[in-house]
């Protein structure tokens, strides 16, 4: 490559445009420093410096929501800035504060070094926030990676513990295998586009908008059919969708809570996030991707609700329960890949918005709730939590009914989004199925709710196997507050917000 | 302040004060009661502000659209309503006022005046009401707030029962309302109260089935024969809530509506409406003389006024004559409409009074409520005493008290329209002043019969003053003139005797009323235990029977038939719905969940596979393998 070209690229490298990513990796790199120059009784002050540095970054990013990049590409093509990637940014960001907030409840219960898990947690964000801007194979792929490595240290973080140790085990060698098929997938489709005996090749076979004119241009290929569906099923991993969902369960039950939290919820949006993007890019394979998305979901919904039913650990039932939820969102990614509606791109994303208030509120009252032992994390535990901490069982039957999808709440306004987005791609089969999901579903939330609220029967001087509950701090008080209000203000009135999601 | 704004601050100043107390005040009964008491306070100054500022208005607002069908929330504020809100405000806070005083040592302050908040509430909307439907909804929070005040003392079997009772009933006639409603909206396409009389203008018919479903509702709430049984019964909420929601206002509701809909009755339906009334006022008139309860001879007798009221509502509207200047016109006047709220409103001050009064006595006696167990209150309790005397004279139409007009313009329809009627309502009126004058007696003269009595005292200033301003209007209410022109439309309907017609109906009145009161001053001379009893334990028997048979009849057809059918329905239940069908289904799904859950080892190797098989079947689904 000579200068001249080097120097083409480099002046498309308009760092403004990532600000907020470079800020919140710098932000990651002062924690580090602080930690090294702060007495350790000032330690605490850290954590606090991370979550108040990220908020601001998010105010920012804000402000500055409709940056005049939106709608070019930079990077040399690297990047693609869009409404949807400013969504997600928002989106990434808020998770990772939240992310933080039950960080600094859970690693108060370890002897732990604490301030690597935020610097971790917030790469890994920064690195998702990149990822939903992709426009570019070689972007995604190094993204993807970023996130997945940081994963991989943040699951097994506990390290005393066995169980984490063996989920970071599985996680790793999991992720390592569809890391491989997603590459390989790659590759092929690289390989095929770069073909000069092909119409349409491009030796910019690994930039999405090169590639879709060339698969507009190769309707049968049998190498970019496969390549596809490679690329697919390692998305499909990230997302938790049969059969690639088979790693989650244990997964979810090692790894510290805010980490659970973290892959249940910023993991499985950014999967989504590659996924819609990528849904547009192999459009003119839609008569592949379609049914195969079909299948995928409809088996993921049943997968995930009849295997949650019987589950008592609230870790794996979570889990398993994301796996259902990843269902009904590839039934919305069905309906764009079938229609590419706009409609359902934006169901979607209040979905996932919806997903992610109920999550945490959620996750929050586990940390709570969670003893030493992160992992033994059982239904039984939550007895009486409706007498002796209303405030936490108020917030987690409010985020249970939103998941669930009880009326009024968030989650309601999100799968009937999703769900008229189905309708109207005439999906009547998988809307079955996901009615017949939702139907399931309900039954193993509210048995955690009627295991809060409702005391159960205990034999005389039999031993309390519960775990000591947590005292609430103020911020976390008020995060659980907050996310519980807005579950049930936005299942109320969807305002400015479910306008301009609906009717980009 | 636009009088819309009024109405709308009056309307919701309780449901404000209700919300605060049920989130905020529910263990500071203190703060509840004066929270509660300050928003009747300012149901009563808008009440009166509205009514004497001379503006009517109506606006209404879409609730809920689908397809083209419309719901709507709306104010009619005329005449009528006019009356009514001045009525439930009045009371409402004379109430309010003396259950401050009634209450004072109550464990559950808050439930209560929070109740009393939600009443106020539900009350004023059906008041307001511009649309059946919307009655409908405040009709049924009545209801409930009537359960959750008769239900006060929830810790005795009698008051649960009792608001069970009353809840039960009341939905029997609401069911029927509710029906009565869906056909006027079938036959007339509308059931805003405006469209209704419009389209009655305009000349379409409705079947008397119409009007009569409709007074299903009016049955159940007034209490009107055979869905009385509920009244009594209702005595054992807190002596307050009787008068307010058992004597004024919510049992009147029934007449209002009735009032309300008023263009859509035709004849057939106006003369069941006219016999049940009669029926039940001397129905009730006879249970009340073998009652010894202070609070069920009121209940008893506020039943037979209720009967009274629907009586003259189903008599009125046949009425055919209006004295012109000069001349007579002949005209048509539902003038039984006139005669129903002028009665319901007389009828509101002194029986709110009397019931006060009562309440006032169970609270110098400690709570005992057996009028052979009191006796010489009138010098241990004399504002009491005079009070309720008042009270007695107003409702056994004592000349030239509240009563004694309204119920005159009642007889006198009676004696122009149906001559059996106007017999069984004089009957009844003679039987009103029986009891009544009994129950003075027993309870106020001679000397003290218990150690309760003994030591009964005057309740403080909040329980005296309410008794005092409902004894004024007790006593003054009866002329219209001093409305001054604010409820003109109403008052014009009232039925006036003229010439001859008026001597007689002014003897056969003062006549039935010494009659009955002298009966009772002779027969209640020694006062240790009921004089009837002893004299005639046949007819004192009876009466009692008459009383029992009704509960006997119900109770009967709730054990033997309603029963045995839920029996069998449960017994399809459980081995159909819950047993095939439910647990059948849950069970099926139940296995399944566990089989997915054992495809979960553990182990690595296995999930690796799972990787491998679904890499393997996709690419052989793109290759086209499928």
């Amino acid at each position: 490559m000579n200068y001249e070209l080097l120097q083409a690229a480099a002046a498309s490298n308009t760092w403004g445009a990532i600000l907020p990513e470079l800020l919140l990796g710098c932000l990651a790199l002062g924690l580090l420093v602080l930690e090294i120059v702060l007495p350790k009784k000032r330690h605490d002050l850290i954590p606090a410096l991370a979550i108040a540095g990220q908020v601001a970054i998010l105010v920012g990013l804000f402000i500055n929501f409709r940056t005049g990049y939106l709608g070019e590409t930079t990077f040399n093509g690297l990047l693609k800035h869009t409404e949807s990637g400013q969504f997600l940014r928002a989106f990434f960001l808020l998770s990772s504060i939240l992310v933080s907030v039950l960080g600094v409840v859970a690693l108060a219960k370890q002897k732990m070094p604490r301030i690597e898990f935020f610097h971790i947690v917030m790469v890994v964000s920064a690195a998702m926030m990149l990822l939903a801007q992709a426009n570019h194979f070689v972007l995604l792929f190094v993204a993807l990676e970023t996130i997945t490595v940081g994963f991989y240290i943040l699951v097994s973080y506990t390290r005393s513990n066995p169980l984490s140790l063996e989920a970071g085990l599985k996680y790793l060698i999991m992720g390592a295998l569809s890391s491989g098929l997603l590459l390989f997938g790659i590759v092929l489709l690289y390989g095929v586009a770069g073909n000069p005996a092909l119409p349409a090749h491009t030796a910019e076979s690994m930039n999405f908008d090169a590639l879709r004119l060339f698969l507009a241009a190769n309707p049968d290929n049998v190498l970019a059919s496969i390549g596809i569906v490679l690329v697919l099923s390692g998305v499909a991993f990230k997302v938790g969708a049969v059969p690639f969902q088979i790693w989650i369960p244990d997964v979810y039950q090692g790894a510290p809570t805010p980490v659970t939290a973290f892959l249940a919820v910023a993991s499985k949006a950014a999967g989504f996030a590659i996924l819609l993007i990528l849904v547009r890019t192999f459009a003119p394979y839609a008569s592949l991707t379609t049914p195969v998305l079909t299948i995928m979901a409809a088996a993921t919904i049943l997968f995930g609700n009849l295997a949650a039913l019987t589950q008592h650990n609230v870790k794996r039932l979570l889990g398993l329960s994301g796996v259902a939820h990843a269902g009904y969102l590839l039934l919305g990614v069905v309906a764009v890949s079938a229609t590419n509606s706009a409609l359902a791109v934006g169901a979607i994303q209040f979905y996932l918005f919806a997903y992610l208030l109920a999550s945490f509120a959620v996750f929050g009252v586990m940390t709570h709730v969670a003893g030493m032992d992160d992992a033994d994390q059982d239904l039984d535990h939550y007895a009486d939590l409706g007498k002796t901490h209303p405030f936490l069982a108020t917030v987690l039957a409010i985020g249970l009914g939103s998941l669930a999808g009880i009326p009024p709440l968030a989650g309601f306004m999100g799968k009937l989004l999703i769900f008229i987005a189905a309708f109207k791609a005439g999906l009547y089969g998988l809307l079955g199925v996901a009615i017949f999901g939702v139907v399931i579903s309900i039954y193993y939330y509210f048995g955690w709710i009627k295991a809060a609220f409702f005391s159960t029967w205990k034999a005389e001087g039999a031993p309390d196997t519960r775990p000591a509950r947590t005292e609430v701090s103020i911020t976390a008080r008020l995060t659980l507050a907050s996310l519980a209000l807005a579950s049930i203000i936005l299942g109320f009135y969807q305002g400015p917000f479910g306008d301009w999601l609906m009717l980009r | 302040m636009p009088s819309t704004s009024i109405a709308l601050f009056a309307f919701l100043a309780p449901l404000v004060s209700a919300a605060v107390i049920a989130l905020l005040l529910r263990r500071r009964g203190g703060i509840a009661s004066y929270v509660s008491s300050a928003a009747a306070a300012l149901v009563a100054a808008g009440a009166l502000a509205l009514a004497f500022g001379g503006e009517r208005f109506a606006f209404s607002q879409e609730w809920l659209r689908l397809g083209d069908f419309s719901l709507s929330i709306g104010i009619k504020y005329d005449d009528l309503a006019a009356l009514m809100l001045a009525i439930v405000g009045v009371v409402g806070f004379c109430v309010h006022l003396f259950s401050l005083g009634y209450m004072a040592d109550d464990a559950a302050k808050a439930r209560y005046f929070g109740g009393l908040s939600v009443f106020m509430f539900s009350m004023i909307g059906i008041v307001f009401a511009d649309n059946l439907f919307m009655m409908f909804i405040f009709w049924e929070l009545v209801g409930f707030s009537s359960y959750l005040l008769i239900n006060h003392y929830h810790e005795k079997q009698s008051a649960a029962d009792a608001s069970k009772k009353a809840f039960i009933v009341n939905r029997v006639g609401d069911f029927g309302f509710l029906l009565g409603i869906i056909a006027c909206y079938y036959a007339l396409g509308t059931v805003s109260l405006d469209g209704i009389a419009e389209k009655i203008g305009a000349g379409s018919v409705v079947t008397a089935a119409i009007p009569l479903l409709l007074f299903c509702g009016a049955m159940g709430k007034s209490a009107q024969m055979p869905l009385h049984v509920w009244l009594p019964d209702a005595m054992e909420g807190p002596t307050p809530v009787s008068a307010l929601i058992h004597a004024a206002t919510m049992v009147a509701a029934g007449i209002y509506m009735l009032c309300r809909i008023q263009v859509l009755m035709v004849p057939e339906a106006l003369t069941v409406i006219m016999w049940v009334g009669t029926v039940t006022a001397l129905y009730a008139a006879l249970c009340a003389i073998v009652q010894s309860d202070i609070k069920k001879v009121l209940a008893y007798s506020t039943l037979s006024q209720l009967g009274y009221m629907v009586a003259a509502f189903g008599l009125g509207s046949m009425a055919v004559e209006h004295a012109g200047e000069g001349m007579m016109h002949a005209m048509v006047l539902p003038v039984g409409v006139g005669a129903a709220m002028f009665h319901l409103t007389t009828h509101a001050f002194f029986k709110a009074l009397m019931f006060l009064g009562s309440g006032s006595v169970i609270h110098g006696c400690h709570h005992e409520q057996n009028i052979f167990r009191m006796g010489g209150l009138n010098r241990k309790m004399p504002l009491t005493f005079s009070t309720f005397t008042i009270g007695v004279a107003a409702i056994i139409g004592f000349p030239y008290l509240a009563g004694f007009f309204s119920k005159d313009a009642i007889l006198f329809l009676a004696m122009k329209n149906n001559t059996a009627v106007f017999a069984l309502l004089a009957l009844t009126a003679v039987l009103t002043s029986f009891y009544m004058v009994r129950l003075w007696r027993i309870v106020f003269f001679g000397t003290p019969r218990s150690q309760e009595a003994e030591h009964a005292h005057e309740g403080g200033l909040s329980m005296t003053l309410p008794l005092v301003i409902l004894a004024i209007l007790s006593i003054v209410g009866g002329y219209t003139a001093i409305y001054g022109n604010a409820f003109a439309e109403v008052w014009a309907l009232i039925p006036v005797a003229h010439g001859s017609d008026h001597t007689i109906i002014l003897a056969v009145s003062v006549a039935v009323m010494v009659l009955g009161a002298g009966s009772a001053l002779l027969l209640y001379k020694r006062l240790g235990g009921d004089a009837l009893e002893a004299k005639a334990p046949a007819v004192f028997d009876g009466l009692g029977l008459l009383k029992e048979s009704f509960d006997g009849l119900y109770n009967y057809y709730v054990a033997k038939v309603q029963q045995r059918f839920a029996m069998l329905l449960n017994f399809v239940e459980q081995i159909f719905l819950a047993g095939v069908i439910v647990r059948g289904f849950a069970g099926v799904v139940g296995l399944v969940g566990i089989g997915a859950r054992a495809l979960h080892v553990g182990s690595l190797h296995a999930y690796v596979y799972w990787f491998l098989l679904g890499a393997v079947l996709l690419w052989a689904f793109a290759a086209g393998g499928f």
